[in-house]
C-alpha cells in the first residue's frame, strides 16, 4: 500500500513537471500581457509532433526539444504579430480566437501525422527503469523528468525573481503603465515572454509525447489541466503554477489510482472550494 | 440623529496609507464638503464609506447602523445614493434605462422575469420625472452614448437621486464641466430638499464654500481641518497645503 | 417589416417537411436544438457580460438521464423528459458557484468544469457507457400521444423551440433582464443602485443551465443516442460561437448562426476531411471581421 502511494507520487510530480512547463507560459502571459491563448495546448501537440519527427529523422532526442520549442516560438510570433494583435485586451475576442487557432492547427496535425497514438522515441539513456529502495521498480523517464522540471522551474524562478529582466517583468505583471513610462521596450518585453512561453509548450510536448504519446485531442485534454494548474495557483503568479502543478498533479495520480471512474471528480473538488473561499486563486491578484 | 459616523477610518495599499486615521460625522440634513488637494484620499475615503473599498480599519456607521464591512446593496437600502467622480453610466442603455435601473434598484420590483419593464407605468413615470428634473427629458430614448459630457454628468446626479436616497455622497459632481453647466448642477443640488443629508467631494472652492454647512478638508490621507466655511477660508494651515509647503 | 418577415420564417418551417425531405427536415430539427443551446448561452454571454463554455454539460446531463430513465428503467417520458431538466439544472445550480468569479476566471473555470462531466461521462463506462454511451432512446410518448416519425417530432421540437423563444423574449424584456446589461455595462455601478449583481448572475446562470438542459432533452429524442461528445468542450465553444456568428444579445441571432454553422459543417465535411480547420476558420473571421455577428452586419447593411 505505501509503496503504491509512493509510486503514485512520484507519477504525479512527473506530471506535474510536465503542466509547469506548459502553465508557467500560460500564466505569465497572462500576467504580463492580458493574453489568453487557448492555443496553448495546440502548441504542446504541434512542437510534440515536430519535435517526433526531429527525433525519428535525426535520432537526436536533444534537437527533438529544441526543434519543438523553437518551432512553436516561430508558429507563436506568427500568431501574435497577425491575429493576436487585433483583439487588444478583449478576453472573450482572444479565446474564441485562439480557440479557432487551435481547431486549425489540430485538424493540420491530425492531416499531416494522422490519428494513431504517436511516441516520441527517447533516447536509450534514458529508458527503462530506476531501482528504488524497497526493489521498486520505476520508469527512468519520469525520475528525468521530474528533474527536468526542477531545473526549469528554478531556472525561471530565478529569471524572475533574481535578475533584472525579471524585475521588469514582475513590474510589468503588476502595473503595466508604469513600465510603459519608464521607457523600457514594453513590445519586446512582450515578444520575449511570449516566445519563452511558446518554447516551453513546444517543448513540453515533446517530453509529454515521451511517455503520454501525442494524439489528437491531447491538445485539449492538457490544456484543461493546465487551466487548472492556473486557476488554483493564480493568474499571472509563476509561485501558483508551480504549487498549482503539484496539486494538480498528486490529485490526478491519487485520484486515478483509488477513484479511477470519478477522477474528475478529484480535479473538481478542489476548484469547487477555490471557487467557495478564494476566487482568484491561491496566488492570484486583483485586477 | 447622526447621518454619517466615520471613526478611525484608514486605508492603506501596500505601503501607502491612502487613508489615515479619519474621523468624521455628519448629521442629518447637514450639506458636508469635503476638499483638499489632489491624492488628499477623498475619493478613496468615498469608496470606504459607500462600500466600494473595504476599509483597512476604522468604522463607518449609516445612521446608526454599523456598516463598515456590509455589502454595497445593504447601503443603499439604508439610504445611501453616490455618484462617481468618472462617470459610471449604462453606455449602450438609453436614458430611460438607466434610470429605470436605478428605480427598481431598491425593490423587489427587479426580480420580476415574467413581466416587460414597459408594464411598470409608474417606474416609466417616475423615470421620466427624473430626466425632467435635469433636464434630458427629450434624450430619454437616446443610448447613453451619444450624449455630451455635460449631459452624462447630469445623468449621473439623476441616477443617485433615483434610488431614494437619505444621504447622498456626491463626487465632484461638476468634474470637467463648462461654467454655465457647473451652475446648473450646482443649483440643482442646492435646491436638494433638507430631508437628504449631502457628503460632496468638490474641487471649485466657490462652489464648496457656497453650498457647504461645514467643510472637511483632507490632505495625505488625514483630516487637518473640520470646521464652517469661513474658518475653512481663513485657515492658515489649509492655506499652506494648498499653496504652500505643506 | 419584421412581422412579415417571422410569418414568412413561420410558414416556411412549417411547410419544410412537405417541401424539403426527410434529410433537411432532420438537419432543421437539429437547427433549432442547437438554435436553443446557443440561445442559452446568450442569455449570459449577450445580456450578463459571462461567457460561460461549460453549456455542454448541462445539455448531456439532461439528455443522458433521460436516455438512461427510458432505456435502461423504462421510465416514460411524462417522467423522464422533466428528470432531464431538472438533472441539468441542479448541476447548474452547483457549477453557478462560478459567478462568483468574473472575466478570464469565469471562463477558464467554466471549460474546467464543463471536462469534469465530460471525463465523468467518458470514464463512469459502468453507469454512462463510456465511449458507446446510451442508444436507442425511443421517440417520446405520453400515453395515446406518441411521436412515431422525425416529421412529427420536427413538429414538435418548432413548437417546444417557439414556446422558449417566447418566454425568453418575455424574459430578457422584464427588469431582470434589464438588470443583467447593467450589471454587463457596469457592475460597479449596479452594486451601489442596490442590486445584488452576483445573485442576479446566479439566478441568470441556473435559468440559463435550465435552458441548456431542456435543448439536451429535446436532442436525445432526435438523436436517439447520446455520448460523452454531447458533453465535449467542442459543442460548449461550438454553441457559443453560433450565437456570436449569429448575433450576440438578439433573439434570432443564436438560430440563425445555429443554422449558418451546422449548414456551414455539412457542406464542407461532404468533400473536405478538415472541417474542424474550417469551423476554426469561421471563429477567427468572426472575432476579426464580424464581432456583431450577421444580425450586426445585417442592421449595419440597412442603415
Amino acid at each position: 500500500m505505501l509503496t503504491s502511494a509512493v509510486l503514485q507520487a512520484i507519477n504525479g510530480i512527473s506530471l506535474a513537471a510536465l503542466l509547469f512547463l506548459l502553465a508557467s507560459g500560460f500564466t505569465l502571459s497572462f500576467g504580463l500581457m492580458r493574453v489568453v491563448n487557448m492555443a496553448h495546448g495546440a502548441y504542446y501537440l504541434v512542437g510534440g509532433y515536430i519535435g517526433l519527427t526531429l527525433a525519428e529523422k535525426t535520432g537526436s532526442f536533444a534537437l527533438a526539444l529544441v526543434g519543438g520549442g523553437a518551432a512553436v516560438v516561430v508558429l507563436g510570433f506568427l500568431i501574435d504579430r497577425f491575429l493576436m494583435r487585433r483583439t487588444g485586451e478583449n478576453h472573450l475576442a482572444q479565446v474564441l480566437l485562439t480557440v479557432g487557432i487551435a481547431f486549425v492547427l489540430g485538424d493540420l496535425a491530425l492531416w499531416i501525422w494522422g490519428g494513431d497514438n504517436l511516441m516520441v522515441p527517447a533516447p536509450q539513456y534514458l529508458k527503462g527503469a530506476v531501482v528504488l529502495p524497497g526493489e521498486l521498480y520505476y520508469p527512468r523517464y519520469r525520475f528525468v523528468l521530474i528533474f527536468f522540471g526542477v531545473v526549469v522551474g528554478a531556472a525561471l524562478w530565478l529569471l524572475y525573481r533574481k535578475t533584472q529582466l525579471g524585475a521588469v517583468v514582475r513590474a510589468g505583471v503588476d502595473d503595466r503603465e508604469q513600465v510603459n513610462a519608464t521607457g523600457i521596450n514594453v513590445d519586446r518585453l512582450f515578444i520575449l515572454v511570449s516566445a519563452l512561453a511558446s518554447f516551453l509548450a513546444g517543448m513540453a510536448g515533446v517530453a509529454g509525447g515521451a511517455f503520454l504519446t501525442l494524439y489528437p485531442g491531447a491538445e485539449w485534454e492538457i490544456l484543461v489541466y493546465a487551466l487548472v494548474v492556473v486557476i488554483v495557483g493564480g493568474l499571472g503568479s509563476l509561485e501558483g503554477a508551480m504549487i498549482g502543478a503539484l496539486i494538480v498533479g498528486l490529485l490526478d495520480a491519487y485520484g486515478r489510482w483509488l477513484l479511477p471512474e470519478f477522477s474528475y471528480f478529484v480535479l473538481f473538488g478542489p476548484i469547487a472550494l477555490l471557487m467557495l473561499f478564494r476566487p482568484r486563486g491561491l496566488f492570484g491578484k486583483e485586477h | 440623529m447622526t447621518a454619517i459616523q466615520v471613526e478611525g477610518l484608514a486605508k492603506v495599499f501596500g505601503g501607502l496609507r491612502a487613508v489615515d486615521d479619519v474621523s468624521l460625522s455628519v448629521a442629518a440634513g447637514e450639506r458636508r464638503v469635503l476638499i483638499g488637494p489632489n491624492g488628499a484620499g477623498k475619493t478613496t475615503l468615498f469608496h470606504c464609506i459607500t462600500g466600494t473599498l473595504k476599509p483597512s480599519a476604522g468604522r463607518v456607521a449609516l445612521f446608526g447602523a454599523d456598516v463598515t464591512h456590509a455589502a454595497e446593496y445593504r447601503r443603499t437600502a439604508l439610504g445611501m445614493g453616490r455618484t462617481f467622480q468618472i462617470t459610471n453610466l449604462f453606455p449602450e442603455l438609453t436614458l430611460l434605462e438607466n434610470l429605470t435601473l436605478a428605480i427598481v434598484g431598491t425593490d423587489r420590483r427587479k426580480w420580476v422575469a415574467h413581466r416587460p419593464v414597459e408594464a411598470f407605468g409608474e417606474v416609466r413615470r417616475q423615470a421620466q420625472a427624473g430626466l425632467e428634473k435635469v433636464g434630458l427629458a427629450d434624450r430619454a430614448a437616446q443610448p447613453v452614448k451619444h450624449i455630451s459630457y455635460g449631459e452624462r454628468r447630469q445623468l449621473e446626479l439623476a441616477l443617485a437621486l433615483n434610488t431614494g436616497p437619505k444621504v447622498l455622497f456626491l463626487d465632484e459632481p461638476c468634474a470637467g464641466l463648462s461654467p454655465s453647466e457647473r451652475q446648473r448642477i450646482s443649483r440643482m443640488i442646492a435646491e436638494l430638499p433638507r430631508d437628504i443629508t449631502l457628503l460632496m467631494i468638490e474641487h471649485d472652492m466657490d462652489v464648496a464654500l457656497g453650498l457647504a454647512d461645514r467643510v472637511t478638508v483632507l490632505h495625505r490621507g488625514r483630516v487637518i481641518l473640520d470646521g464652517s466655511p469661513q474658518e475653512v477660508q481663513t485657515s492658515p494651515e489649509v492655506r499652506d497645503v494648498y499653496f504652500g509647503h505643506a | 417589416m419584421n412581422r412579415t418577415i417571422a410569418l414568412i420564417a413561420l410558414a416556411a418551417a412549417l411547410l419544410l417537411p412537405h417541401i424539403a425531405g426527410p434529410y433537411w427536415t432532420g438537419l432543421v430539427t437539429l437547427m433549432y436544438i442547437f438554435g436553443l443551446l446557443a440561445l442559452s448561452i446568450d442569455l449570459l454571454l449577450g445580456h450578463a457580460g459571462l461567457f460561460s463554455l461549460t453549456h455542454a454539460s448541462f445539455f448531456a446531463v439532461s439528455a443522458y438521464t433521460v436516455a438512461i430513465l427510458q432505456v435502461r428503467y423504462g421510465v416514460p417520458t411524462l417522467l423522464a423528459a422533466p428528470a432531464g431538466v431538472l438533472a441539468g439544472t441542479l448541476l447548474a445550480l452547483l457549477f453557478g458557484l462560478a459567478v462568483r468569479t468574473r472575466g478570464v476566471y469565469f471562463i477558464l473555470i467554466t471549460i474546467a468544469f464543463g471536462y469534469v462531466v465530460w471525463g465523468v461521462a467518458h470514464r463512469w463506462s459502468s453507469f454512462t457507457g463510456g465511449d458507446n454511451g446510451v442508444t436507442n432512446v425511443p421517440f417520446p410518448a405520453a400515453g395515446p400521444l406518441a411521436i412515431t416519425s422525425h416529421t412529427q417530432y420536427y413538429y414538435l421540437v418548432l413548437v417546444a423551440v417557439i414556446l422558449c423563444a417566447l418566454g425568453y423574449r418575455v424574459l430578457i424584456r422584464s427588469p431582470f433582464g434589464l438588470g443583467l446589461r447593467g450589471i454587463k455595462a457596469s457592475e460597479s455601478r449596479m452594486r451601489s443602485l442596490g442590486y445584488r449583481t452576483t445573485l442576479h448572475l446566479y439566478a441568470a446562470f441556473v435559468l440559463s443551465g435550465a435552458l441548456a438542459s431542456f435543448a439536451g432533452v429535446l436532442y436525445v429524442y432526435y438523436n436517439k443516442f447520446v455520448n460523452p461528445v454531447a458533453a465535449s468542450f467542442q459543442v460548449s465553444v461550438e454553441a457559443a460561437l453560433m450565437a456570436i456568428v449569429g448575433g450576440s444579445g438578439t433573439l434570432i441571432g443564436a438560430f440563425i448562426g445555429a443554422g449558418v454553422v451546422l449548414g456551414l459543417r455539412n457542406w464542407v465535411s461532404s468533400f473536405f476531411e478538415l472541417h474542424a480547420a474550417v469551423m476554426g476558420a469561421v471563429f477567427i473571421a468572426t472575432v476579426l471581421w464580424a464581432p456583431q455577428g450577421l444580425v450586426g452586419l445585417a442592421r449595419r447593411f440597412f442603415k
